[in-house]
C-alpha cells in the first residue's frame, strides 16, 4: 500500500525518530510504513491521520478506488 | 493478556527487568565458578548454584515476553518472527547434532549450550531481518 507520509513528515519538518516518538512506536516501524515494507493496522492508521490531520484516505492508497471496487 | 503499552514504555520496562537479571546472572556465575569446587559442594549447594545462574535467565525470557505482548504492532511482528526463526533453527540444530552423537560421530554435548544457542540463532534471524532476508 502507499503512502505520502513522508511528504507529510517532511512539511513539518520532523524526523522519523520524532515521528515515532509522537505515535509512541519505534523508528523502525516509522520507517517500515514509509517504505510500504508494512502496512499499519486501523488503529494505528488512524492515530496517523490524526496526527497529520488528514483522512486516511488521504494518506494511504491501495491503489482501488471506490469507483473500482463498485463494479 | 497484558495490553500494548507503546514503544517506549514497553521497552523501558524491559530494561528495568534485563539490566538488574543480567548483572544479578553475571555477579551467580562469577561467585559459583570462583567459590564452588564441584568436586567437593554438596549437592544442596551445586543444586542452589545452578538455581541462582538460572533463574535470572529465565526472568529475562518472561521479560522478552512481556515485550514482545507490550511494544508496537511492527516491532511484535519482527521479534516474533526471529523467536520463530530462532527456535526453528535451534531445533533443526539438536536434530542435526543429536543423531551425530546418537550414531557416535561427535561426543555428548552439553545440554546447557542449546541455552546460548537458542540467543545466536535469534540474533541471527533480527540480522537477517535487518538485511531484508526472509525465510
Amino acid at each position: 500500500m502507499e503512502n505520502n507520509i513522508r511528504a507529510l513528515r517532511a512539511e513539518r519538518g520532523w524526523s522519523q525518530q520524532q515521528l515515532a516518538d509522537l505515535l509512541d512506536v519505534s523508528r523502525q516501524s516509522v520507517n517500515a510504513i514509509e517504505t510500504g515494507k508494512y502496512d499499519p493496522s486501523l488503529p494505528l492508521a488512524f492515530a496517523i491521520a490524526r496526527l497529520f490531520e488528514r483522512h486516511i484516505e488521504e494518506i494511504f492508497d491501495d491503489g482501488r478506488s471506490v469507483a473500482k471496487a463498485a463494479e | 493478556m497484558t495490553q500494548p503499552k507503546g514503544f517506549r514504555t514497553a521497552n523501558k520496562r524491559y530494561m528495568r527487568i534485563f539490566v538488574p537479571m543480567m548483572a544479578l546472572y553475571c555477579v551467580a556465575i562469577s561467585v559459583a565458578l570462583t567459590f564452588i569446587d564441584l568436586d567437593t559442594a554438596s549437592t544442596g549447594v551445586r543444586m542452589g548454584a545452578a538455581v541462582a545462574i538460572a533463574l535470572p535467565l529465565i526472568a529475562i525470557l518472561m521479560a522478552i515476553l512481556r515485550l514482545v505482548r507490550e511494544t508496537d504492532e511492527y516491532t511484535r511482528m519482527r521479534q516474533l518472527q526471529a523467536l520463530s526463526e530462532g527456535g526453528v533453527m535451534l531445533t533443526g540444530a539438536i536434530f542435526i547434532l543429536g543423531f551425530l552423537e546418537r550414531f557416535n560421530v561427535i561426543p555428548d554435548i552439553p545440554l546447557f549450550l542449546f541455552g546460548p544457542g537458542f540467543f545466536f540463532f535469534y540474533g541471527l534471524a533480527h540480522l537477517r531481518q535487518s538485511l531484508g532476508k526472509t525465510v
